[in-house]
C-alpha cells in the first residue's frame, strides 16, 4: 500500500514537471541578463523593457483585446439564444442542431482555419480584422453554448412564471429574472470565449490580412524570424500571465457556480 | 342582490396531446372564499389553477374574473397572485426585493412600496427580515415570503399550488391555521390546490373534488364527507369507509349480499351503495338499540393512538370500525373473536350508482 502510494506521488510530480518545466524555464530566463538560454547570469528586467517599449507589441495587445471583446459579446448573445432554444423548446431538427453545435469543438483547428480562409477567398472578402472576428465567433459560439447549456438544463422556469403573475411582461421577465439568475453561467462562458479568442494563433494566422496582428501572431512572427531569444521569452511570459489571469478568474466563478 | 363571483370557469377543456387534462370544468368561486381543488395527482387540478392564472391557455371555455372575460388576457395583466409549489422565490434578490417586485412592476413610488412591504411583512410575521437572502431562511419563512410576495400586490384572487408540500408535518399543521387566519385578514379569494384532504378540509369553505379532469363534487368539507355524490368521493374522502353495494326495492331498505340494511327513507329506487363511516360503527359482544346489527369475526385490531381500528369479517365483506374513548382500551377483541357490529339507520348514507 505504502509503496504504491509514494509511487503515485512521485509519478504525479514527474507528470507535472514534464508539463510545467518548459513554462517555468521560459519564465526564469525571461529575467536573465545575458542572451544565453542555458546559463542564468544576473537578474534583469531589460528584456521586458524591450518588449514594453516596442510599439508593435502594444498595437497587437490592443488588437487582441478589442477582437476578444467583440468576439465574446457576439458569442455570448448567439450562444445564449442557442442554449435557450435547445433547453426550452422542442422543435424538429433539434437533435441535429445540438450535434452541429459540437462540431467546431471536435474538428481540427487547422482544417477549420483552412476552410474559413477558402470561404473568404470564394466570397471575395478582404482579409483583416472583420474576417478574424467572424472566424473566432464561429468557433467560440460552440464553447459558449455548451457552457451555458450545461447550466440551463434543469433551470426552474417557475421563477419566470412567478414574475409573470406579479405583473412583469416577457421582456421585463427576461432582463430582471432570467438574465440575472443565469449570470454565473454567462460570466463563465464569457471568460472562456475571451481566453480562447485571446490565445488563438492558427485561425488568426489564416484569416488575417496584411498589417493586422494579434499578440500571439507577433510572438509567432518573432519566433519564426529569429528563433528563441530572451525578448521572446519575456513577451510570451507577458501573454501567458494575461491568459493565466483570465483562467484563474474563470475557475473561481465556475467553483462559485458549483456551490 | 346576486352573488359576486371572483372566478368563474365555464366549460374549460385542456388537452395535452391525446390526454384530456381538464374535461369540461365549470366552477363558480365566490368572493372572499377559501376554495380548494382536491384530487389525486394527475386529476387536472394544477392545470385548472394554471388556466386561471393564464399560464396555460384553455382549448375551450371561458375564464372570468369578477365577471370580466379574461380568457385572452395575458398573465401579467390579470392581477392575480400565485404561490408556487416550489415557491419560486427569486434567488438573486433579498426578502424585501422579492416582495417588492410586483409593486415595482406596477411602478409605485418608492415610499409606498416600503410601506406596503412593511405592512405585509407584519401580516405574515416576518418583520425585520427584509435584508435576508432567501436561501438564509427556513422552509416556513420562505413559505411566508412567497405568500407575502403574492399578496402585497392586492390581487383579485390568490392561487396556491400545493404550497405546503415541502414542509414537514408540524410546520405544515401550523401553516394551515396561519393561512386561514391570513385569508380572513386580507379578505381575498384563495384558490388552493392540494392532494392532501386534511389541508383541504382544515382550511376550505368549499372543496371541488376532481378526478380524471372532471369535477366530481363541489361542497363544504362537511358536505363532501357526509354527503358524497358518488363512489369516488366516498372512498377518496376520509381515512377509511365501508361501502356495500345493493339495491333498494322498497323505501328505507337496501338488499345487500350481507342481508338487508336499514337506511333513511328517500325516493331513490334501484342500484345504490351504502356508505357507513367507521366512527359510527359500534362494536361489542352484544348490541342493542340500533337498526342495523350484524354478527362477524374480528380479523385484526390495530391500535392507532386515540382509537382502535377493527377489521371485522361479515359474510365475506371486511368492515372497518373505529372504537374511540377510554372504553377502547378496556377490552380489545383479538382476531378470531366473534362480535357484533351495528349502526343507526340514519348513519347509512345512500349513494346512487349510475348505470
Amino acid at each position: 500500500m505504502k509503496v504504491t502510494k509514494s509511487f503515485l506521488k512521485i509519478f504525479t510530480i514527474i507528470v507535472f514537471l514534464f508539463l510545467y518545466s518548459p513554462i517555468i524555464a521560459m519564465l526564469v530566463f525571461s529575467f536573465n541578463e545575458s542572451k544565453s538560454l542555458a546559463v542564468f547570469t544576473n537578474f534583469s528586467l531589460k528584456w521586458y523593457e524591450k518588449v514594453i517599449t516596442n510599439p508593435d507589441v502594444w498595437r497587437a495587445l490592443y488588437n487582441s483585446f478589442w477582437v476578444g471583446a467583440v468576439v465574446t459579446a457576439a458569442s455570448l448573445i448567439l450562444g445564449l439564444m442557442m442554449a435557450m432554444a435547445v433547453t426550452r423548446y422542442s422543435f424538429t431538427g433539434k437533435t441535429i442542431l445540438e450535434s452541429f453545435i459540437l462540431i467546431p469543438i471536435i474538428i481540427p483547428e487547422i482544417a477549420e482555419s483552412l476552410s474559413l480562409m477558402m470561404m473568404y477567398i470564394f466570397l471575395n472578402m478582404p482579409l483583416g480584422p472583420v474576417t478574424v472576428i467572424i472566424g473566432h465567433i464561429a468557433f467560440d459560439i460552440s464553447y459558449a453554448t455548451v457552457v451555458m447549456r450545461a447550466r440551463m438544463v434543469g433551470y426552474d422556469r417557475s421563477i419566470e412564471e412567478a414574475a409573470r403573475t406579479l405583473g412583469a411582461n416577457e421582456l421585463q421577465t427576461f432582463f430582471r429574472i432570467t438574465l440575472p439568475t443565469l449570470y454565473p453561467a454567462i460570466l463563465a462562458a464569457g471568460l472562456l470565449a475571451f481566453t480562447l479568442s485571446f490565445d488563438d494563433l492558427i485561425k488568426t494566422l489564416f484569416t488575417t490580412g496584411p498589417g493586422f496582428k494579434t499578440l500571439p501572431l507577433v510572438i509567432w512572427s518573432y519566433a519564426a524570424r529569429g528563433g528563441v531569444s530572451p525578448e521572446l521569452n519575456s513577451l510570451s511570459s507577458f501573454a501567458l500571465s494575461i491568459s493565466f489571469l483570465f483562467a484563474v478568474f474563470r475557475l473561481r466563478t465556475e467553483r462559485r457556480m458549483g456551490r | 342582490m346576486s352573488e359576486v363571483y371572483s372566478v368563474e370557469l365555464e366549460n374549460i377543456v385542456k388537452r395535452f396531446g391525446n390526454v384530456v387534462a381538464v374535461d369540461h370544468v365549470s366552477l363558480k368561486i365566490k368572493e372572499n372564499e377559501f376554495f380548494s381543488l382536491l384530487g389525486p395527482s394527475g386529476c387536472g387540478k394544477t392545470t385548472t389553477l394554471r388556466i386561471i392564472a393564464g399560464l396555460e391557455e384553455p382549448d375551450e371555455g371561458l375564464v372570468k374574473l369578477y365577471g370580466k372575460d379574461v380568457t385572452d388576457v395575458p398573465t401579467h395583466k390579470r392581477n392575480i397572485g400565485m404561490v408556487f409549489q416550489h415557491l419560486a422565490l427569486f434567488p438573486h434578490m433579498n426578502v424585501f426585493e422579492n416582495i417588492a417586485f410586483g409593486l415595482k412592476m406596477r411602478k409605485l413610488p418608492r415610499e409606498e412600496i416600503k410601506r406596503e412591504v412593511k405592512k405585509i411583512l407584519e401580516i405574515v410575521k416576518l418583520e425585520g427580515l427584509e435584508d435576508r437572502r432567501v436561501n438564509q431562511l427556513s422552509g416556513g419563512q420562505q413559505q411566508r415570503v412567497a405568500l407575502a410576495r403574492a399578496l402585497v400586490i392586492n390581487p383579485e384572487v390568490l392561487l396556491l399550488d400545493e404550497p405546503l408540500g415541502a414542509l414537514d408535518l408540524k410546520i405544515r399543521q401550523h401553516m394551515m391555521v396561519e393561512l386561514k387566519n391570513i385569508q380572513k385578514k386580507v379578505k381575498t379569494t384563495f384558490i388552493y390546490v392540494t392532494h392532501d384532504q386534511t389541508e383541504a378540509m382544515t382550511m376550505s369553505d368549499r372543496i371541488a373534488i376532481m378526478k380524471d379532469g372532471r369535477v366530481q363534487q363541489v361542497d363544504t368539507p362537511l358536505g363532501v364527507y357526509y354527503k358524497p355524490s358518488n363512489m369516488f368521493v366516498a372512498s377518496f374522502i376520509g381515512e377509511a369507509v365501508n361501502l356495500i353495494e345493493g339495491e333498494i326495492r322498497e323505501n328505507g331498505i337496501v338488499n345487500t349480499s350481507i342481508g338487508t340494511v336499514c337506511c333513511p327513507e328517500q325516493s331513490i329506487i334501484g342500484k345504490v351503495a351504502v356508505m357507513i363511516r367507521p366512527e359510527v360503527v359500534e362494536i361489542n359482544e352484544k348490541i342493542h338499540g340500533v337498526d342495523n346489527i350484524f354478527k362477524g369475526v374480528v380479523q385484526a385490531a390495530i391500535f392507532k393512538g386515540s382509537y382502535i381500528e377493527y377489521r371485522v369479517d361479515i359474510g365475506g365483506i371486511t368492515f372497518i370500525a373505529h372504537k374511540h374513548g377510554e372504553g377502547s382500551l378496556g377490552k380489545i377483541y383479538q382476531p378470531g373473536a366473534t362480535v357484533e357490529i351495528g349502526w343507526k339507520k340514519n348513519s347509512s348514507l345512500i349513494i346512487p350508482i349510475q348505470t
